[in-house]
């Protein structure tokens, strides 16, 4: 009963990160997500989409429903061809942050949603998956 | 939504705005320079910041209120964050944002209210 047609969205502009924060309200919200976590998923896709903007000024946002036995989830993919993440576990560290940010994005993130993996390699690009899934 | 729809309404020697619901990035520099300049412009005491409307507030949107905060303070005024949804709330607390020295208010209202309050108490000081 719960799905949800795949889709990506390339991220290439600073409007881009208000655009994707619409797409996934939309996507959270068709996948039957209350209020308070549309606005964790979208807050989170805020941060990541804002990340590859500003570190690799382009890249790419997909979505995709994702099933666990009877559970369904959302998974959304940002993945760009940018500079990468030298240390991801330092990167994960709360304050720590190589531009003008808070250093907020990435473990922040990592709180509002249930799983998080980060791929990185230096000179080559991010890929950071999230995943929240329907309380049931 | 364009910068120059940010409303900043001057109101008993205070400025009321109201933040729009899904601001780019350039929208929310650009609210915290029109704050300011009218902070001066109107030597407002305080200011009121609706942000009931506002349906994400992310770590750049955050920074920036924050930030406004902080300079409204340093020009003598008060900011008082009116409105914040409760889901929003939940999602800012656990992104690990502080709204540092902001009063808050559960709407306009009250967030009058307690700057009017303020204000007597500084007289009486």
């Amino acid at each position: 009963m719960n799905d949800l047609p795949p889709g990506e969205f390339p991220i290439g502009s600073e409007n881009d990160i208000v655009s994707a924060r619409r797409i996934i309200r939309n996507a959270a919200t068709a996948l039957g997500f209350g209020l308070t976590d549309v606005t964790r998923i979208v807050t989170a896709a805020s941060e990541l989409t804002r990340n590859i903007y500003v570190h690799a000024k382009s890249g790419i946002m997909r979505w995709r429903s994702v099933h666990r036995g009877s559970g369904v989830g959302l998974e959304l993919t940002f993945a760009d061809n940018g500079p990468g993440i030298p240390d991801v576990a330092k990167a994960l560290q709360v304050g720590y942050t190589t531009g003008t940010g808070l250093g907020m994005g990435l473990p922040g993130s990592k709180r509002l949603t249930d799983e998080m993996t980060i791929q990185s390699e230096v000179g080559r690009g991010t890929t950071i998956v999230v995943r929240k899934w329907l309380p049931t | 939504m364009p910068a120059e729809s940010i409303s900043v309404i001057k109101l008993r020697g205070l400025l009321l705005v109201t933040v729009p619901p899904d601001p780019d990035d350039t929208t929310v520099s650009a609210l915290q320079e029109k704050v300011l300049q009218a902070m001066v412009q109107h030597e407002s005491r305080g200011l009121v910041l609706d942000i009931s409307t506002v349906q994400t507030l992310d770590s750049f949107f955050a920074r920036t209120v924050v930030e406004t905060v902080q300079m409204v303070g340093l020009m003598g005024g008060r900011t008082v964050l009116a409105g914040m949804r409760a889901n929003v709330a939940v999602t800012v607390t656990q992104l690990g944002l502080s709204i540092g020295n902001a009063l808050t208010a559960l709407d306009v209202d009250r967030a009058i209210e307690l700057l009017d309050a303020e204000a007597s108490k500084e007289l009486r000081l």
